[in-house]
C-alpha cells in the first residue's frame, strides 16, 4: 500500500483515538441520563477513529508522504530546541540570561551575525522586554535563584 | 432607536476618555505593525499581546485588543499591494491587483483605496453590529442546553464546512481540538481528565499557548532559514490619493464589499477569507472590462479589502451576542474577555451595556484612527518589511515565550506552546488546517456542559435535539452542510471550496 499524506495523516488518527479510549478507561462512563465524566471523551474518540478510517480508506489520491520538503528543518529543529531551553530554564535561571542565552544562540550561532550586532541585539531585547513587560507593566517575569 | 442612541451616548462618553483614546490609537498602531509583519498573523499577534492588558481594567483592555484586531486586518493589505506577501490570509486576493497597480506606480492609490474601503466597510459594519447584536441575544435568551449545544455543534459543523479543503480533516481537526479541550478537571463531577499529574493542567490546556503555538511557533518552524531577497516598492506621500476615474471606479464595489463582508463574517468559517475571494469574483463578473483583473483594476482591492473588514467586525456579532465565536480570533478575542471577568453571551449586552457600547464607540474611533494615521504612516510601516527576517524570527519567537509565560506565569504553558508549534508544523505538511482546533479548545467546555445537562433534563433521551424546533432548525443547517461537502466527496467534482483552495495556493 502506498503511503500518502492522507493515509500516514489517518492512521496516527486512528492510533491517538484509541489512546484516549484506553487512557478513558479510568474516568466513570456514567448513564445517559446522568453522563460521567468519560462520556464525552469516549464520544470524542470514536468520532477521531472514525474520521481516520475515512482518511485512510479515500487517502490513495492525495500526494505520496514523500512529497514533503523538509529542507527547513535543521533550523526548525534549532528553534525548537530553544522553546524546549526556555521551558525548562525560564524559571531555574530567570527570564533575562534564558533570553540572552536563546537570543545569542539564535543571532549568533544558527544565524551567523557579527559580534556587535549580535550583542546589542540580545541585550536590548532580553533587557528591553524585561523592563517593559515587568517594570512597566507590572507583569511578573521569572528572575531566577539568583534573584536576576 | 431612542434606547439605542442613548447606549450609543454611553459608548461615546466611555469611549472617549484620554486614557481609552490612547489604547484605542496604540492598539491600531500595533495592530498594523502585527499586520505587516510576516510570520505574525492578528491571531498569535492578539494572543502574545494579551497579558499587556492584564494591569487595565475590562474596557480599556477590550478597545486595545479590538484595535490590534482590526489594526491587522488592515495592516496585511500593505504588504500585499507593496511586495505582493499577505501579511495574514484574507490579504492573499489583494496582491493581484495591488500589487499590479503597484508596479505600474499606483500603489499611492492602492493603498489609499484599500484604506478608505476599509473605513467605510469598519463603520458601516459597526452599524450593522450595533442594530444585529442586541434583538439576536434578546433571542438567544430563550436557549436552554440542547439548543445551545445544536447551536455550537452547527457552528463547528459550518466552519469545517466553511474553512475550505477536506471537511473529513476540518471534522477531525475539531474533534481533536475538543479532545484537547477535556484535559483538566471536569466541571460537573471534579475529576481530573487527561493531566497526568500535572497540577497546572487542572483549569485545561489555555486557549493562548494553543492559539500562539498553532500560529505563530510552526509559522517560525515553516519559514525560518527562508531566503531573503525581498523587494519592497515605497510609495510618496504625494502619489497617495486616488484619480476621480479611479474614486467613481471603487465606490460601488466598497458597497458590495462592505455588504457582502458583513453578512459572510457572521458566519463560522474563515469568514474573512472567503468574503475577499467572493467580492473579487462578483466584482470581476460585474465589470465591463473583467480582462483588466489580475493587471491593476482598482476594484479588485476597493471590494476585497473592504469585505474584508466588514468580515471582522460582522464577526464579533455572534460572538458578542451568544457567547459564540466564529473563528478563531473571535474565539481569542472571546478568552481574552473572560480574563477580564466578563462573560459575553445574551446577557452580556444588557448587564454591561458601558463596555459593549464603549466597544462599539471605540471601532468607530479606531476606523477613523486608521484612515488618519495609517496612510500618512506608511512609510514607517514599509521600513518593518525592511527588517530582515533572520532578525525578525528571533524577536518574534522570544515575544511569544514572554507573551505565553505572562498569562499564568506558567511554564507549563511555554511547554504546551511548543508541543502545539510541532503539532501545527506537522499539520502543515499534512495539509491540514489548524484553525478549527483553537475554536474546539475554546467551545469543548461549553459544549460538553450543555450536551451532559440535556441528556439530563431529558433523562437520558436523545430526542430532546430533535424535539426543541431551534435546536432542530441549527440541527438541519449542520447535516445540509455535510450532505453539502458529501457531495462534492461522493461526486469527485471540485466544489467553490476546492477551487477558493487552488487559487489560494496559486497566490
Amino acid at each position: 500500500m502506498d503511503m500518502t499524506k492522507d493515509r500516514w495523516s489517518g492512521t496516527i488518527l486512528v492510533l491517538l483515538g484509541i489512546f484516549v479510549v484506553w487512557e478513558r478507561r479510568v474516568l466513570p462512563l456514567g448513564t445517559h441520563s446522568q453522563p460521567g465524566p468519560g462520556y464525552f471523551p469516549l464520544l470524542l474518540a470514536l468520532l477521531l477513529i472514525i474520521f481516520g478510517g475515512i482518511l485512510i480508506f479515500q487517502g490513495r489520491s492525495s500526494r505520496s508522504i514523500r512529497s514533503i520538503s523538509w529542507k527547513e528543518s535543521p533550523h526548525a529543529v534549532a528553534i525548537l530546541g530553544c522553546c524546549v531551553f526556555a521551558t525548562l530554564f525560564l524559571e531555574r535561571i530567570g527570564y533575562r540570561i534564558t533570553m540572552i542565552a536563546l537570543l545569542g544562540f539564535l543571532f549568533g550561532i544558527l544565524e551567523r551575525m557579527r559580534l556587535w550586532l549580535v550583542l546589542s541585539l540580545t541585550l536590548g531585547l532580553a533587557l528591553g522586554t524585561f523592563w517593559v513587560f515587568d517594570t512597566l507593566l507590572k507583569v511578573p517575569l521569572p528572575r531566577g535563584k539568583w534573584g536576576f | 432607536m431612542e434606547e439605542t442612541i442613548s447606549n450609543l451616548i454611553l459608548g461615546f462618553s466611555t469611549a472617549f476618555t484620554p486614557t481609552n483614546l490612547f489604547y484605542a490609537l496604540a492598539g491600531c498602531l500595533i495592530g498594523t505593525m502585527v499586520g505587516v509583519l510576516p510570520g505574525v498573523g492578528p491571531l498569535a499577534g492578539i494572543s502574545i499581546l494579551l497579558p499587556t492588558t492584564f494591569g487595565l481594567n475590562a474596557t480599556s483592555a477590550i478597545i486595545l485588543l479590538a484595535g490590534i484586531y482590526y489594526g491587522a486586518m488592515y495592516g496585511g493589505s500593505t504588504t500585499s499591494i507593496l511586495m505582493r506577501i499577505p501579511g495574514e490570509a484574507a490579504s492573499v486576493i489583494t496582491c493581484m491587483d495591488g500589487y499590479a497597480m503597484a508596479q505600474k506606480g499606483r500603489a499611492g492609490p492602492a493603498l489609499a483605496i484599500a484604506a478608505i474601503g476599509s473605513y467605510i466597510a469598519g463603520t458601516l459594519s459597526v452599524l450593522g453590529l450595533m442594530f444585529l447584536a442586541p434583538p439576536l441575544a434578546r433571542f438567544a435568551l430563550g436557549f436552554g442546553p440542547p439548543e445551545y449545544f445544536s447551536l455550537l455543534l452547527c457552528g463547528l459543523i459550518v466552519l469545517s464546512y466553511m474553512t475550505g479543503g477536506s471537511i473529513v480533516k476540518n471534522l477531525a481537526m475539531i474533534v481533536l481540538g475538543l479532545l484537547f479541550g477535556m484535559i483538566g478537571i471536569d466541571q460537573m463531577t471534579g475529576y481530573f481528565r487527561f493531566a497526568y499529574g500535572l497540577v497546572e493542567l487542572g483549569d485545561g490546556i489555555g486557549i493562548v499557548p494553543v492559539a500562539v503555538g498553532l500560529f505563530g511557533i510552526s509559522e517560525i518552524l515553516a519559514t525560518a532559514g527562508q531566503s531573503e531577497k525581498r523587494e519592497v516598492l515605497k510609495p510618496k506621500l504625494r502619489d497617495l490619493l486616488p484619480s476621480k476615474e479611479e474614486f467613481r471606479a471603487s465606490l460601488f464595489p466598497i458597497g458590495r464589499g462592505t455588504l457582502l463582508g458583513f453578512l459572510i463574517g457572521i458566519i463560522p468559517g474563515s469568514a474573512h477569507i472567503i468574503s475577499t475571494f467572493v467580492s473579487y469574483a462578483i466584482e470581476r463578473k460585474l465589470s465591463k472590462h473583467p480582462e483588466r483583473f489580475g493587471h491593476g483594476a482598482i476594484e479588485g482591492v476597493a471590494g476585497p479589502e473592504s469585505a474584508n473588514n466588514a468580515a471582522s467586525e460582522g464577526a464579533l456579532v455572534p460572538m458578542l451576542a451568544l457567547g459564540v465565536p466564529t473563528g478563531p480570533i473571535p474565539a481569542v478575542l472571546l478568552a481574552a474577555l473572560m480574563v477580564h471577568g466578563i462573560n459575553p453571551g445574551p446577557l452580556f449586552i444588557k448587564e454591561q451595556p458601558a463596555i459593549f457600547w464603549g466597544l462599539i464607540a471605540s471601532m468607530y474611533l479606531g476606523n477613523l484612527v486608521l484612515l488618519l494615521l495609517n496612510l500618512p504612516l506608511v512609510g514607517l510601516f514599509v521600513n518593518f518589511l525592511r527588517v530582515p527576517y533572520r532578525i525578525l524570527y528571533p524577536t518574534i519567537l522570544m515575544f511569544c515565550i514572554v507573551g505565553v509565560y505572562a498569562v499564568n506565569s506558567s511554564v507549563v504553558d511555554v511547554g504546551i506552546m511548543t508541543i502545539m508549534g510541532v503539532i501545527g508544523y506537522l499539520l502543515r505538511k499534512m495539509d491540514f488546517e489548524t484553525a478549527p482546533i483553537v475554536l474546539g479548545v475554546v467551545l469543548a467546555p461549553i459544549l460538553e456542559f450543555s450536551f451532559r445537562q440535556a441528556l439530563a433534563m431529558s433523562s437520558g433521551d436523545y430526542r430532546v435535539f430533535i424535539e426543541r424546533p431551534i435546536s432542530l432548525a441549527f440541527l438541519m443547517l449542520a447535516l445540509t452542510m455535510i450532505l453539502l461537502a458529501l457531495r462534492s466527496l461522493i461526486g469527485k467534482k471540485k466544489d467553490w471550496r476546492d477551487r477558493l483552495t487552488e487559487a489560494e495556493r496559486k497566490i
